[in-house]
């Protein structure tokens, strides 16, 4: 090679632009002003966590979360009104292995490790509640076992996906719906139920054990997340046919999901569960029986899936109208062109913003308290109103729900960041 | 081609008087031409010219307001049906790529042959390998668009439109979007492709591609046929001044 053309060799950069210290002069104190901020930040930093931990550790007094304990959990459910006997709680307990049993199947399912994380969080924390230190008339054997039992449950689900047919997307989905409707059933329970049409007759006795329970009395987490799971799996395609919908030719289609829209977005939630009670039995036939819960899920999820269908049809406009037309060119269908084509692209690129919109739905979902269900921050609210005693602890209460609204809704962008990481393979 | 007739003897696009409005500017005023299979024809022109509307209303993706277009039979008119057909029969290859960014490449080609000619997915994908190799780039068959080069994009284009094995490719100035050193590679896969009897109508102001692999050249001005010859009297001795003009700023 000629002298001439000598080409420079790559060098590292200067030693004081890398590491620690060179981040920190670079990041911390760039400048002046930006030296004092971080001291300033950093000093408050160190005063909130000093005032904050002496508080948590020293004064507060977390006496009244064990008190209130299981009722967070599922409310008023095995409560002498709801339950005669005290019997029913194996019923939510039940749930909840399935659910877990759901996590194990969705960890064998599901690429990337999230759903593992997600699935062995949960049946730990659910497990490892069994040790809580109550007395055994307070917490029986039985609850323990059950709460223990998760594990195993977690453990058959990712046997049932791995070594089964059932390990495919597919009968995940379909065995997440049997679940979510079964933990309705179960909850709900049922008198025995006669039958009779013509010369056929059947009278299927219930046993006492699944006695039904008011959904009045449904509380606590669970009803939040009922309400949530509903509400999220049913706004999320609701808000894609309404989006199409926006954005249809066919100018009735369009305008009745115009309509649709902008009435729910003008109208607060908690005026929509307010007109709920009155409202959705409209659409039942008469003898349809009444429920405040049921018609707050109809109600939440179509005021979310307003929201959902402009975040979706936000996706829908950033797609370069070139995608349409290479699809449409190749011979693809206008269906099969939304279907392979835009939502895919258009839904990834607003994961967060769906995200986001579910946490806001989980979080709207104790609203329900201003129809008269009692959710869990209902629960702590009421608790303090009924026992004076313990209105020095007020504030333990509601940080204790914080802390239960914030490890959910956590997890939720947790996983809504790994998904992108995911699918946001090979995009530049 | 299986037919024993001359490919020139059948006119596989023929376009009679076809006026196109957008809103109320006249883009294309009147164009009469047609093309015989297996012919190769280049269509330039200054921009605003219509030359590209002119090709994207011969898959329809814009309909003409007057005038016949008929493609390998068939007529374009609103006839969902018959659009479709002709979609089938017609590959398009863009300025922009256009490839699917959530797709592989693999799956970028194989996805019409299985949803609208219901290839069985091993079959598409030994074509689609195929068709890498024939444009040079197999071992980027499980890449994402987004990896590759920009010449090497519009090629996985290429080979996408090939995949549902057309009768007609059309480009709508398939390298300008390109640099300089990749133009070559995507010409010679166009250059491939007309030596293989392909009916080709492109939009480009590639002139070597023009003067070395087209039938006729086709020049627009302001939504007309300024002139329709071949490369050899398009460049040595063409009609009109309009030409010369034209050929004297880009050359």
């Amino acid at each position: 090679m000629a002298s001439a053309s000598q080409v420079a060799e790559p060098v590292l950069p200067p030693r004081s632009e890398v590491g620690v210290a060179g981040w920190a002069r670079e990041n911390l104190f760039g400048s002046w002003y930006s030296g004092i901020l971080t001291v300033v930040s950093a000093a408050a930093v160190v005063l909130a966590i000093w005032f904050g931990l002496r508080w948590t550790l020293m004064s507060a007094n977390w006496d009244v979360v064990g008190i209130i304990g299981g009722r967070f959990i599922i409310g008023g459910y095995n409560t002498d009104q709801a339950c005669p006997g005290n019997d029913c709680f194996w019923r939510p307990q039940a749930a909840l292995l399935m659910v877990t049993a759901l996590l194990g199947m969705l960890w064998v399912v599901a690429a990337g490790g999230v759903v593992k994380r997600v699935a062995i969080a949960a049946a730990a924390a659910a497990a490892l509640s069994a040790f809580l230190p109550y007395s055994m008339e307070r917490m029986g054997l039985d609850v323990r076992l059950l709460l223990l039992a998760n594990v195993p449950a977690l453990a058959i689900g990712w046997a049932l996906a791995r070594y089964t047919p059932l390990g495919t997307g597919r009968w995940v989905a379909v065995y997440g719906v049997v679940v979510f409707l079964l933990t309705i059933i179960l909850l709900r329970g049922s008198s025995d139920i006669s039958f009779a049409a013509g010369p056929l007759r059947l009278h299927i006795p219930m046993p006492d054990l699944l006695r039904p329970v008011p959904t009045l009395y449904w509380g606590g987490l669970t009803l939040n997340l009922l309400l949530a799971v509903a509400g999220i799996a049913m706004s999320l395609p609701l808000g894609i046919a309404l989006a199409l919908g926006r954005r249809s030719h066919l100018p009735v289609v369009k305008i009745l999901c115009v309509i649709f829209i902008e009435v729910f977005r003008g109208v607060p939630l908690i005026t929509i569960l307010f007109m709920s009670q009155h409202l959705v039995p409209l659409a039942f036939p008469e003898n349809f029986p009444r429920n405040s819960l049921f018609s707050a899920g109809v109600m939440i999820t179509l005021f979310s899936s307003a929201y959902m269908a402009e975040n979706i049809r936000g996706g829908l406009q950033s797609l370069h109208p070139g995608q349409a037309e290479a699809a449409r060119a190749l011979g693809l269908a206008g269906w099969q062109t939304t279907l392979f084509i835009s939502l895919p692209q258009a839904v990834r690129n607003v994961i967060p913003t769906i995200v986001g919109q579910f946490i806001s739905l989980f979080k709207d979902t104790s609203l329900v308290y201003i129809i008269g269900m009692v959710d869990i921050v209902e629960i702590g609210r009421t608790f303090i109103l009924g026992n004076p005693e313990y209105r020095v602890s007020t504030k333990e209460v509601f940080i204790f729900i914080s802390i239960v609204f914030w490890a959910f809704t956590y997890g939720m962008s947790y996983v809504s960041r790994q998904l992108e990481r995911t699918l946001g393979v090979g995009e530049r | 081609m299986t037919t024993e007739e001359s490919p020139a003897a059948e006119d596989i696009i023929i376009c009679r008087d076809v006026h196109k409005w957008f809103g109320s500017f006249h883009a294309l005023r009147g164009i009469t031409t047609s093309v015989s299979a297996g012919e190769v024809v280049v269509v330039i022109g200054p921009s605003g010219s219509g030359k590209s509307t002119f090709i994207r209303t011969i898959n329809r993706l814009e309909h003409h307001q007057r005038g016949q277009i008929i493609v390998d039979g068939f007529e374009m008119t609103d006839d969902v049906r018959n659009i479709d057909a002709i979609r089938r029969e017609v590959g398009m290859v863009f300025q922009s790529f256009n490839l699917f960014p959530h797709l592989t490449v693999m799956r970028n080609i194989t996805l019409a042959p299985t949803k609208v000619r219901h290839t069985p997915m091993a079959d598409a994908e030994d074509a689609a390998m195929e068709l890498l190799e024939r444009v040079g780039i197999p071992e980027q068959a499980d890449k994402y668009p987004g990896e590759l080069s920009g010449g090497q994009q519009q090629r996985v284009a290429i080979a996408r439109a090939l995949a549902m094995q057309p009768k007609i490719m059309l480009f709508d100035e398939p390298t300008s979007a390109l640099d300089p050193e990749m133009i070559k590679e995507v010409l010679e896969v166009m250059q491939e492709l007309a030596a293989s009897q392909m009916t080709i109508v492109a939009v480009t102001h590639e002139l070597g591609f023009a003067r070395e692999v087209s039938d006729r050249i086709v020049m627009f001005d302001e939504g007309q046929i300024v002139e329709d010859l071949p490369p050899d009297d398009f460049f040595n001795n063409p009609r009109h001044e309009r030409v010369r003009h034209f050929l004297s700023q880009i050359l």
